[in-house]
């Protein structure tokens, strides 16, 4: 099976943990979480060809208490950016993370803009659209709460890191 | 030895490039330019021969080489450590190996010398054992020291921290091994990044986390690491074993370790190289379980001396309770009930008849002590045969001149006595449980005799009295719809008549009459005037048993009540009963006159 490790980060309360906690499998406690900064859960995706199986390492929230844990980020696959799109700084601390992940990796990146059931507090216009796209593989608008786009985020990735490497192959 | 060019050789040369100066001229450069361009095409062909030929001509081509080997070793620690450790991984652990194996191997000589120094009883016993197996002592301690055994192997790939490949020793699946290896892989980059680098500047490393159950084992290489989870007190050998698959695996996948993508494919053959890390030592563990130490082996003896002695005393309890329940065998005494907490204290409670021998006598003639006895004893009357013969034999005594015949139970009279002794002896018979119909036979006792003419008339009337209200009380009981005199009822007719003839003389002295009445009666059930005709011929048949016996049918009245309409009794009064009319006699009427 293809496994691949994706990393999940963000400022604090912009619900990685809710974004996962439904629809992953799991053995370990949150308080790891607290403790060493990470949590390991697994997600199963089954593309047409074969199943991918997902390592998603929950990292700590980073904000001013906590700094970036870019040892956890070594040999990631993929990363996610989840941004709250209810608190406007949390877009700019994505934004941050991401610039800091980037000096340890090229791997694709992703950006989730998490709780679009609740009213959005911030929304790019077009320039700032254009800025922004580009820094990202894939983006989404997620849900933790009703699911929406999540199952469909995994899959993507999942389709885009075994594109990559198919492409990887006939390249 | 290289040898020195000589002065001949020296001047030839010079005579060589004499000649060349002379014949190429100003055009010398271009000969060197053409040369030149194909230097390094030409010296590629020549290079290691050359080297090899310098080498064996002056040995200058190491002097050379070792500052610029010593200088691009120096940059590749400083610069390339990790590539540098990968290349020279394998090597180090054999070269490590065996200088551990030297240090283990004095280790355990000087660990020897101190354990056979050591008296303890387990140490007497693993020498006698490691003497009768042909092995040394140390190995022997050793053998019996490390029990345990490897459940599961995870082979990790080091930076990503995903699972390569996972065994286990019950082939259980690997539903978790993948999560584990993953947290583990951020448990030990956290530990890393928590504690100062060590001396050589690299990041500290897990090696081992225990728990109350099992240990996990960490062996870190470069490209990956192999985890073994351990029950019990792992030995070195484990450790070495790991050590040594590490190394496989880094020789065998270095290519796929450095190229993986996340597809563990690859890694499917690396089963058989984990599975040799699955080690166990079950052959001492059950040496060890059925083993115990001394203190364990006193305790049990204990245990066995306590049990046994618990299990004598409780049969000796069995046998001593067997031994008194026999009192209650005995006439005259019902044990209710025993209980014997030991020899000394037994709690008895028992009814004893007046008559019946005495605890005290019953335990001195089975050979008990009523020491520990606590005695509970309450009076009863009783009605077993010994005692009621017992009990008679002491009515009877002040009557020397009767035959007591002692037949199944019965008590039998004979002989003669005056009909006021016989009425006093009879009551007190009846008294003490003795019945004419059930264990009384009073036939054979000679016909009243005449009560002496010095005789009170009151005397003779309660006598009188006494019979009347005897006979008035007897009553024969019939079954449904039935009118016949059985066998059992005989008995009691037997009774009433021997009453009646003594009645005859006291009558006749006490210038009496009488008669008797015979009244039958019957239960509701059924019609009136068939019941009364029913409880007529019950009737008759008592007064034709009687006159059978020998009484004058003038003396006999015979009557039938029929149906007895009774709340109580109603339903059950079939039965017929007898009553004595007694009258003054006639004086005669010429006399009255």
């Amino acid at each position: 099976m293809i496994q691949k490790k994706i990393c999940l980060l963000g400022a604090s309360g912009v619900g990685k943990t809710s974004l996962v906690k439904q629809f992953v499998e799991g053995i370990f406690n949150e308080k790891y979480l607290t403790s060493i900064g990470v949590k390991v859960d697994k997600k199963i995706i089954s593309l047409a060809e074969q199943q991918v199986q997902l390592m998603l390492w929950d990292i700590e929230g980073q904000d001013r208490y906590h700094v970036f844990q870019e040892r956890y980020l070594r040999g990631a696959a993929a990363y996610i950016i989840v941004v709250d799109q209810t608190r406007t700084i949390s877009l700019r601390q994505g934004i941050d993370i991401h610039t800091l992940a980037r000096q340890s990796t090229n791997c694709p990146a992703i950006l989730a803009v998490n709780k679009n059931d609740l009213p959005a507090a911030w929304r790019l216009d077009e320039d700032e659209y254009a800025s922004l796209a580009p820094l990202f593989d894939l983006h989404f608008s997620t849900s933790a709460k009703t699911g929406e786009q999540v199952e469909a985020m995994f899959l993507a990735i999942a389709e885009l890191l075994h594109g990559n490497k198919k492409n990887d192959i006939t390249t | 030895m290289p040898k020195k060019p000589s002065s001949e050789q020296l001047g030839s040369q010079q005579d060589i490039e004499q000649v060349r100066a002379l014949i190429l001229g100003k055009e010398n450069h271009l000969v060197k330019e053409t040369i030149k361009k194909e230097a390094r095409h030409t010296v590629s062909h020549v290079l290691t021969e050359a080297l090899h030929d310098r080498q064996n001509q002056d040995g200058s081509v190491d002097k050379v080489l070792q500052p610029l080997v010593e200088e691009a070793v120096k940059h590749s620690v400083n610069h390339n450590r990790e590539r540098l450790v990968s290349s020279l991984y394998p090597i180090v652990g054999s070269l490590v190996r065996k200088s551990v194996t030297a240090f283990l191997a004095d280790f355990m000589e000087k660990t020897n010398q101190l354990i056979e120094n050591s008296l303890t009883i387990k140490g007497i016993k693993w020498r006698i054992k490691a003497w009768q197996s042909g092995v040394s002592f140390a190995q022997y301690a050793a053998s019996q020291t490390f029990v345990y055994r490897v459940e599961h192997i995870l082979l990790i790939h080091r930076e990503t921290g995903l699972l390569l490949k996972a065994v286990d020793l019950h082939d259980n699946g690997k539903s978790t091994a993948d999560l584990i290896s993953s947290m583990l892989t951020a448990i030990n980059d956290f530990v890393g990044d928590s504690f100062l680098a060590n001396e050589d500047g690299l990041k500290e490393q897990l090696q081992s986390v225990s728990t109350d159950n099992f240990s996990l084992l960490i062996k870190p290489g470069p490209c990956a690491l192999v985890v073994a989870a351990v029950i019990g007190n792992a030995p070195q050998k484990v450790s070495d074993q790991l050590q040594l698959t590490l190394e496989e695996v880094h020789r065998l996948y270095l290519e796929e370790l450095n190229n993986f993508d996340g597809d563990d494919l690859p890694f499917d053959n690396s089963e058989n190289l984990l599975r040799d890390c699955l080690l166990s030592e079950e052959k001492s563990l059950k040496k060890n379980t059925g083993t115990m130490s001394w203190p364990a082996w006193v305790l049990a003896g204990i245990l066995v001396l306590f049990a046994a002695f618990q299990v004598i005393t409780w049969f000796g309890n069995q046998q001593l309770a067997d031994r008194i329940r026999q009192l209650d065998l005995q006439p005259g005494i019902i044990l209710k009930q025993l209980n014997v907490l030991g020899h000394d204290e037994i709690l008895l409670d028992v009814l004893r008849d007046p008559d019946a021998i005495t605890i005290h006598d019953w335990f001195q003639t089975n050979g008990l002590s009523m020491d520990a006895v606590k005695l509970s004893e309450r009076r009863y009357f009783s009605l077993d045969p010994d005692i009621l013969y017992r009990r008679a034999q002491q009515l009877l005594k002040p009557y020397p001149d009767l035959n007591i015949n002692w037949q199944n139970n019965i008590l039998i009279l004979s002989g003669t006595l005056d009909l006021l002794n016989t009425e006093k002896l009879l009551n007190a018979l009846s008294v003490a449980g003795f019945s004419e119909e059930v264990n009384l036979n009073t036939r054979q006792l000679g016909s009243v005799s005449a009560i002496a003419p010095d005789n009170e008339p009151d005397i003779k009337q309660h006598v009188f009295n006494t019979l009347i209200g005897r006979i008035s009380s007897v009553q024969f009981d019939f079954a449904v719809a039935s009118e016949e005199v059985t066998p059992k009822m005989q008995l009691l007719l037997q009774s009433v008549y021997q009453d009646i003839t003594r009645l005859i003389p006291l009558a006749k002295e006490l210038n009496l009459d009488f008669a008797l009445v015979v009244i039958g009666s019957s239960d509701k059930s059924g019609n009136k005037t068939a019941n009364r005709a029913l409880s007529l011929n019950r009737a008759q048949n008592i007064a034709q048993a009687l006159i059978q016996l020998g009484l004058s049918k003038k003396s006999i009245f015979v009557t039938g009540l029929g149906q007895l309409d009774i709340a109580r009794v109603g339903d059950t009064a079939r039965a017929v009963m007898l009553n004595v009319l007694v009258t003054s006699k006639a004086i005669p009427q010429a006399r009255s006159r």
